[in-house]
């Protein structure tokens, strides 16, 4: 290629073609999108995560739990994410707006998290019992220790104490960390019927309004 | 004589000077085509490739893209089939119960029965019952002073105001007068019909600004 | 054919490899290093997956956290130094004249890979981004891209100050590399952490820098080994070359839609999967035309560079085809989520890997001035590399399928598809294993190859070629 400029210009255009149309074209379809708000419940969806479920996805993104675990939901014909109680809908981009860094995740080891404040609830899990599952691991997921703390039992007990596993004398309690994640777990929802997330009906027939 | 076996994983050997490449390679990029009879026909087979694939491409594109909108999220919706737009159906009882908890319990009680002397009951009232004029007014701009229910009379100082009007606080949407209503007036084993929204507004408009009934100017309603 | 030259002392060694020793041997050397450090830390990974408990009291390697330090070990560690060394060295051989500013190179070298210790080590700490392939924390990012442009500042001027007018593919690929890389690096930092898109533009954004690794950054480099040592070592002008240049603006303008094939039912408009399903097929076209100029490198006639040559070739040949079947909605319902797409990632991989091993057994001897000590050594490395990438893809791919059926199987629980996995990934363990000893016998010979001093005899070793025939 003998012409050193065309050469330059034709990188710079194919950078900035596939910048405009993927990034910019998405930003100027989507970068105002708010959430929305609904009159007859009185407020806005998706919900603001409380503080402590902030910091708690924080220290998701921080342990690297997105690499086993997705947050998002597909639509209900494609893979078994209905059948798993995953989410009764697909997942959309105005379920992300509030949160400062989407977690979506690329990889199934373990079960999609999108819905799991609304499983659990469903199921009775309550914070509790999800610090238990934290410190004694479940099915493939190892067993995260570091995240709690044994030490003394200085004066009374904490009520924040698992019991079963101390020595005594001592208490086992969940650290600042582990009480984040386990509100930020239980917080995560997608329940909210957003209107473009209703599913699609293919039709099948013709509508007979041309007879 | 060069001491290495010709194929020495230890040294590779070159098998032309790199000014060479350039030209031999300059020419043959500016060249006239082979005479080998398959090369002249692969500027027709790429042609020919490359066709096939910007023609799937563009297809594709056409069927699955949902015509770029941005919020199509299934690739095989199209844009402008939403029949039930946005219109939501809500069940006005559902609706009504969810309103009867957050505001109506505190006074009238999750059973409907009020409070002795100071709240009346709901279960069975006449006025709930009744006119629908009635305890649509007694809604959208409040009750004060006594009032006789079933022959009891009840005290309680003011029953506030829920709808849009001047000087309520609770600015309640007519979808919610009309569904807190229904949702009473077959609760509790009531026989009162379902009310209309539009009903609602038409009483709101009628009466747009006016204070607290008194069960006297009721009795005058219809 | 190769002539014998009748004086002593052969050009073929000349002042551009000596310009280069230096900072290039530098520069392979932490290539190497790295390679060995995220084959490592890569293999605690799979082990990870198989065992969960391996290691797991370890706040600093959470599976999440070897994830992320082995793809960055990789990427930023092997990748682009080893890729760097090979594109300078052909820019400056390509350019005719000696290395320019070899001091910047070593410079920007060293706090490159500086900034990719306190990187791993943030990563460590918890300070990951959570994007993929760009999971360098925030605070080091900034000093990676000036390192980066200290580096391929020289290979810009090789370009520029070349001797002939006229350019070769080799040379388009490697400067288009050098150049858009420091562009999209710096348009994701801003974009994605300095001031950040809402929501999900953060995942279409990410999507498209790690497409772009692979497409921009990758794939140039890796194709621009085989345009230079096919013609280099065989003696025959590359047929249809009049086509490489569509070859090459092709990658260059379908590779970077490809962007949101990972993204096929996510929360994203339905336009930029379909786009990046278009896009992976049309790039086929680049294939395509890579096949017909390159297919000579099959068949390798005893040259070792040339065999890794070929291996890598057909595992980048492998993936085009790999990519565009698989990203479509029908097969990415049950490939999506799975190791099936950490299998495509080693493929990309595999083919970059194997092109630069190429590359280095080739130019190695020529900036040091001296053959390789050891040809066991190098066979071991062959073999090892490639029993160890192919097993490692293949087990992936198959445990990344049986994966996918059973995700979509509801009535099958996490518990029982890790026992359906279990076994490939065990062997897949293996064979990482056996590509971290293969790479260790590189590093090796590579430090006692560093040791070899060049003498005159050991000069005189090289050929001198001849001028290559326009037309074969």
């Amino acid at each position: 290629m003998k012409n050193g400029f065309l050469f330059f210009f034709g990188l710079f255009f194919v950078l900035a073609l596939s910048w405009a149309g993927l990034v910019l074209g998405t930003q100027a379809q989507m970068g105002d999108l708010s959430p929305h708000y609904d009159d007859l419940e009185g407020k806005s969806f998706p919900e603001r995560a409380s503080g402590l479920a902030s910091r708690g996805q924080l220290v998701y993104q921080d342990l690297g739990c997105a690499a086993c675990h997705t947050q998002q939901v597909r639509r209900p014909e494609y893979g078994s994410d209905k059948e798993r109680n995953w989410g009764s809908r697909q997942s959309v981009a105005r379920d992300y707006v509030q949160q400062a860094r989407p977690l979506l995740g690329s990889s199934r080891i373990g079960p999609d998290l999108a819905n799991f404040g609304m499983r659990a609830k469903e199921d009775g899990v309550d914070a509790a019992s999800l610090l238990v599952s934290l410190y004694n691991g479940s099915e493939g997921m190892p067993a995260y220790r570091f995240l709690f703390e044994e030490r003394k039992i200085i004066g009374e007990s904490s009520p924040k104490g698992l019991q079963g596993v101390a020595a005594p004398g001592y208490e086992l309690v969940p650290t600042e960390r582990a009480e984040t994640l386990v509100a930020y777990l239980l917080s995560l929802k997608q329940t909210y019927e957003f209107s473009e997330a209703r599913p699609f009906e293919p039709v099948h027939a013709n509508e007979g309004a041309h007879e | 004589m060069s001491a290495e076996m010709p194929n020495d994983p230890r040294l590779e050997q070159a098998a032309a000077t790199d000014e060479s490449l350039i030209s031999a390679h300059e020419k043959a990029a500016a060249g006239e085509p082979d005479t080998h009879a398959h090369y002249r026909l692969l500027p027709l087979a790429l042609l020919f490739v490359f066709s096939g694939l910007i023609f799937f491409g563009g297809t594709y594109l056409n069927r699955y893209s949902g015509h770029f909108h941005s919020e199509i999220f299934d690739e095989r919706q199209m844009p402008g089939g939403g029949a039930e737009a946005a219109v939501v159906q809500i069940d006005p009882v559902v609706l009504g119960r969810k309103q009867y908890a957050l505001a109506c319990i505190t006074c009238h009680q999750a059973n409907g029965q009020g409070v002795p002397n100071v709240y009346p009951p709901l279960v069975g009232s006449e006025w709930v019952n009744g006119s629908e004029e009635r305890v649509i007014s007694i809604l959208l701009h409040g009750l004060k002073g006594p009032i006789t229910v079933e022959g009891k009379t009840y005290n309680a100082a003011v029953m506030p105001a829920f709808g849009q009007v001047p000087g309520g606080g609770y600015n309640w949407s007519d979808e919610k007068i009309a569904a807190v209503l229904t949702y009473v007036r077959q609760e509790w084993g009531n026989t009162g019909g379902p009310i209309a929204v539009a009903k609602v507004t038409e009483l709101r408009n009628k009466e747009a600004n006016r204070k607290e009934w008194t069960e006297a100017e009721l009795l005058q309603l219809p | 054919m190769t002539t014998v030259s009748t004086s002593s002392v052969s050009t073929e060694v000349s002042d551009i490899d000596r310009s280069a020793h230096c900072s290039l041997s530098f520069l392979i050397a932490s290539s190497l290093a790295w390679l060995v450090i995220g084959g490592v830390l890569s293999l605690i990974n799979l082990i990870q997956l198989h065992t969960p408990a391996f290691l797991a009291d370890c706040a600093w390697l959470t599976y999440g956290h070897t994830q992320a330090l082995q793809e960055t070990a990789l990427i930023y560690g092997w990748a682009v130094n080893g890729g760097l060394a090979v594109g300078l060295w052909f820019l400056a051989r390509l350019g005719g004249a000696p290395l320019r500013g070899g001091n910047y190179i070593s410079i920007g070298a060293v706090f490159w890979n500086l900034g990719l210790t306190a990187a791993l080590v943030g990563i460590a700490c918890g300070e990951m981004t959570s994007f993929s392939l760009l999971q360098l924390p925030r605070f080091i990012q900034p000093l990676m891209l000036v390192a980066f442009g200290a580096m391929a500042a020289p290979g810009v001027l090789a370009w520029t100050g070349r001797r002939k007018e006229a350019t070769y593919a080799t040379q388009w690929y490697v400067v288009g590399a050098l150049f858009l890389f420091p562009w999209f690096f710096s348009v994701a930092q801003v974009m994605l952490l300095f001031v950040p898109v809402r929501g999900v533009l953060q995942t279409v954004l990410a999507s498209w820098y790690a497409q772009n690794v692979y497409s921009l950054l990758l794939a140039p480099l890796a194709v621009a080994v085989l345009y230079y040592l096919l013609p280099k070592i065989k003696g025959k002008v590359i047929p249809s070359y009049d086509f490489a240049i569509y070859g090459f603006w092709s990658l260059l303008l379908f590779g970077t839609w490809m962007a949101g094939r990972t993204l096929v039912g996510g929360p994203v408009p339905a336009w930029i999967p379909t786009m990046a399903i278009v896009a992976s097929s049309l790039v086929l076209f680049h294939h395509i035309i890579l096949f017909v100029n390159l297919r000579e490198v099959f068949s390798p006639a005893g040259s070792l560079a040339l065999k890794f040559a070929g291996f890598g070739f057909a595992a980048y040949l492998i993936n085009g085809v790999v990519d565009a079947f698989f990203s479509s909605r029908v097969l990415a319902a049950v490939t999506q989520f799975t190791y099936f797409q950490t299998a495509q990632h080693q493929l990309v991989l595999a083919a970059f890997s194997l092109s630069i091993f190429a590359a280095i057994y080739y130019l190695a001897p020529r900036i040091v001035g001296a053959a390789w000590p050891s040809s066991s050594l190098a066979r071991a490395h062959y073999m090892a590399s490639i029993i160890g990438f192919t097993v490692l893809i293949c087990a992936l791919a198959i445990a990344g399928w049986r994966q996918g059926v059973a995700l979509n199987n509801p009535e099958l629980n996490f518990t029982a598809i890790a026992g359906i996995t279990r076994p490939w990934l065990l062997v897949a363990t293996a064979a990482q294993g056996l590509l971290v000893v293969g790479n260790l016998a590189l590093g090796i010979h590579f430090v006692r190859l560093m040791l070899t001093k060049s003498t005159a005899e050991s000069l005189a070793k090289f050929n001198q070629p001849s001028a290559l025939e326009a037309s074969s």
